[in-house]
């Protein structure tokens, strides 16, 4: 069957063919889709596909281990510093390995169009010894989706599978394959491999290190990791995943004048590589995100002959992702002729994404501003991820930092042992959730004087208004949970009629001693439709 | 055949809508696909854009290189401008003429117009205007896409199918709404592009085309030949920046005779 597919709808099509019994994710750009997708399509298989938006990534990664442990296929799915919050479960299960297949894809976001930093996740499969896939189109997105759970359950590894944002935010046309039946539920055998204590771990991780070699030469066999030599006296070139096509767009033709090694399955293939060295004057390496190849290849530049041309050695851009313009500079192509137009840098101003009109967000924030303005010295706001981090720019200004999911809390108790007067963190439900909670029982624990906000608005926002996990009196009840006593929570209205009201008990908070939390509590006005929906589709409590 | 769209406006506008539906009238027609597009925080109020390459063989890339696109379709008149560069020289602009200005810096808008309207082939629709005519005020996006169906490499029966698969789940008010936007955009467009073919300069034809009263049919040739007699006149350039000063919409019909009275 063929159908127009998202890179990620093709994973998440791929994922559902291949026959899973349960995915988990947690939203994040661009990844979000592929569990999107499953969600949509989960009705469909049979028995119905289990799975939810998990609280944090490894929850989501553990969640899957355990359908693996059970013998059943499972797809995680999050975005690449998302695998950092999943790196404890990740690492351990390469060493455990894989019962039922278990892949976990990862979209990476170079020139970080959606995130802080632009890690490559094939780092991390290098780091686990695990085999890594990178698609390069839609359709190999679908159908190394698929093979990725045939190879997870063949050499019993879980299996990396790499995206990056042009994939996962592209559509093309995919061809699937006939859908496969659902593995029966049966333990892993030998229940020892998954409990690491160290006796255990050292003979699994023996185990792990016993498969590489079965692993290098399924990497080396693969057809994906193709090799075409042409001529000894032509310069080589050795390319992997998206970075193929923007390669094809800025050469054409002239790529004929190279001998050739694209890649698409890792760990490397050596035997290929060293035939593509063996055979050109030099070789140019062309790939996505970090000179993670290169640096192989070159071994850091210490590898001269042939010679190395790469981002390590400024012959491509070191950041950013690679564009066919910026392929074609880096060949020494010309820049193609383009439409001018005279005065156009004069009435073209950037228009970065904002806060919609009547985001609660705004209000929270033009409260926080005045009831701070008049302290003296200077005040800084610790801020977290979400649409409130759009708080920085003007107008707002009203938050200092944005480093990763749940940092906020963390930092402004650092802040406060630090000396600062007063130490402020703001944070959303979705995020307090994922990871604020265990940096306010810290601050709790020991009654630390910092004042954290949370922008409770039901829902992620940011990602596209997946359910929260606590809203209104959950949120409450979480945060007198962890210890903060019910008279230092207070919750505030954050709207223009409020705000002097709002701002009076800020300011009464922030001149008390110790820990208070305010959470100002309105729903999002973008998403209020699909508020309702998540409510009334909730499941009750447990009796 | 390969043919390079960049779609763009800004995150609310339908964008991505006008994408997909190409995608898969394109798709329907034979054509192979690739169509990149912006999810995530942009999509809040920031500058979006898609691109969609069509073609008859196998497309590799996802993205282009500079001055490779054969069209902007853009909701948002400023926002055109930000994608001209991936335009070849002999590139179209299409886009509507009205301003969402959410940015404290947005430019003058006669000095914006000024520099847009220089561009050499170029349909400029006021797509607001239309959408409120045809009843759905949030259908500029399928204005423009009407405004730009007859240039594009697909059948614009095809595009008007999955136009109204795209709106199937809304009701069919919705779905006739969105409609006939498209269609008065489709006549605005294939009225600009006869104008442009009889010699009217791009920006004579800039400065009239979104100040007239479309319907959603195609206009008939022998107004079209009128108004395209009297903008080829010597005063042609000075009457399109009154007719576009004057903010006042124009019947077809009537209004060449209102204003030569």
């Amino acid at each position: 069957m063929d159908r127009i597919l998202l890179g990620d709808e093709a994973v998440a099509l791929g994922a559902v063919e291949a026959g899973i019994s349960a995915a988990y994710a947690y939203p994040g750009t661009p990844s979000t889709e592929i569990f999107e997708t499953i969600r949509r399509h989960a009705g469909e298989a049979d028995p119905p596909i289990r799975g939810l938006w998990s609280t944090n990534e490894k929850v989501a990664l553990e969640e899957g281990v355990g359908v693996s442990y059970a013998g059943k296929r499972a797809l995680v799915s999050m975005k690449h510093v998302g695998l950092n919050v999943a790196a404890d479960p990740f690492m351990n299960v390469a060493v455990a390995g894989a019962h039922g297949g278990l892949v976990i894809a990862v979209a990476d976001d170079p020139s970080m169009h959606s995130s802080q930093n632009e890690q490559d996740s094939r780092y991390f499969a290098d780091f686990a010894q695990v085999p890594c896939l990178e698609p390069s189109n839609q359709q190999e997105c679908y159908s190394f989706t698929r093979e990725a759970f045939e190879l997870s359950e063949q050499l019993h590894v879980p299996v990396l599978l790499r995206l990056v944002t042009r994939l996962a935010h592209s559509r093309a046309v995919v061809t699937s394959s006939p859908p496969r039946k659902q593995n029966e539920a049966q333990y892993v055998a030998d229940s020892s491999l998954y409990t690491l204590i160290p006796s255990n771990a050292r003979r699994a991780y023996g185990k792990l290190l016993d498969k590489q070699p079965a692993i290098a030469e399924y990497a080396e066999r693969h057809p994906a990791n193709a090799l075409t030599l042409r001529d000894a006296r032509l310069p080589g070139i050795l390319v992997s995943g998206v970075a193929w096509n923007y390669l094809q767009e800025a050469l054409g033709p002239a790529l004929e004048q190279y001998n050739l090694l694209r890649i698409g399955v890792y760990p490397l293939p050596v035997r290929k590589i060293r035939q593509l060295l063996d055979a050109s004057t030099e070789v140019w390496l062309v790939e996505e995100g970090y000179p993670f190849i290169e640096r192989y290849v070159s071994a850091l530049g210490l590898m001269r002959e042939p010679p190395i041309k790469g981002k390590l050695t400024g012959h491509l851009p070191r950041s950013g992702e690679l564009t066919p313009d910026a392929l074609r500079q880096s060949f020494g192509l010309p820049a193609r002729e383009a439409l001018r137009l005279r005065g156009l840098d004069e009435v073209l101003v950037g228009r970065p994404p904002r806060l919609c009109d009547a985001c609660p967000h705004d209000d929270a924030y033009a409260a926080i501003n005045e009831a701070i303005a008049d302290i003296e010295g200077e005040v800084r706001v610790q801020g977290d991820i979400g649409c409130y981090a759009l708080g920085y720019l003007k107008p707002h200004q009203a938050i200092h930092s944005c480093l990763c999911m749940g940092a906020s809390i963390g930092m402004a108790i650092g802040a406060a042992h630090a000396g600062m007067k007063p130490s402020l963190a703001v944070i959303g439900d979705g995020t307090f959730t994922h990871s604020g909670m265990a940096p306010l029982l810290d601050a709790a624990r020991e009654n630390i004087p910092i004042k954290v906000f949370i922008l409770d608005n039901s829902i992620v926002a940011m990602t596209g208004g997946q359910p929260t996990m606590a809203t209104d009196e959950q949120v409450v009840d979480l945060v007198a949970g962890l210890g903060v006593p019910r008279s230092r929570i207070h919750i505030i209205l954050p709207t223009p009629q409020k705000k002097a009201e709002n701002v009076q008990l800020i300011r009464a908070e922030i001149a008390r001693d110790g820990l208070s939390v305010i959470i100002a509590r309105r729903a999002c006005v973008t998403y209020a439709k699909v508020i309702k929906e998540h409510r009334r589709s909730r499941k009750p409590a447990p009796a | 055949m390969n043919y390079d769209l960049v779609i763009c406006g800004v995150g609310g506008q339908g964008v991505l809508s006008i994408a997909w539906v190409i995608d898969q009238a394109a798709v329907e027609a034979g054509f192979h696909i690739k169509q990149p597009e912006v999810h995530g925080m942009a999509q809040r109020g920031g500058a979006v854009s898609a691109l969609v390459r069509i073609a008859d063989v196998p497309i590799a890339s996802d993205l282009v290189a500079d001055g490779t696109a054969a069209m902007v379709l853009s909701v948002e008149p400023m926002e055109s401008l930000r994608y001209a560069k991936l335009l070849r020289p002999d590139g179209w602009i299409v886009t509507d003429v009205t301003p969402l200005k959410n940015v404290a810096a947005y430019p003058d808008t006669s000095r914006l117009f000024d520099v847009l309207f220089s561009a050499p082939r170029l349909i400029a629709v006021d797509a607001g205007a239309l959408a409120r005519k045809a009843g759905m005020v949030k259908a500029n996006n399928m204005v423009m896409l009407g405004a730009a169906s007859s240039m594009l490499p697909v059948p614009t029966a095809l595009i008007e199918k999955y136009l109204r698969a795209l709106f199937a789940t809304k009701g069919e008010r919705i779905g006739n709404a969105n409609v006939n936007a498209f269609r008065m955009g489709d006549a605005a467009g294939r009225f600009a592009a006869s104008l442009a073919a009889g010699g009217v300069p791009a920006g004579v034809i800039a400065r009239v085309v979104p100040r007239l009263d479309f319907e959603p049919r195609p206009v008939a040739d022998e107004i079209t030949a009128q108004w395209q007699q009297r903008l080829l006149a010597a005063d042609g350039g000075s009457l399109a920046k009154r007719i576009f000063a004057s903010e006042e919409v124009l019947a077809l019909e009537s209004g060449l005779s209102a204003l030569v009275g």
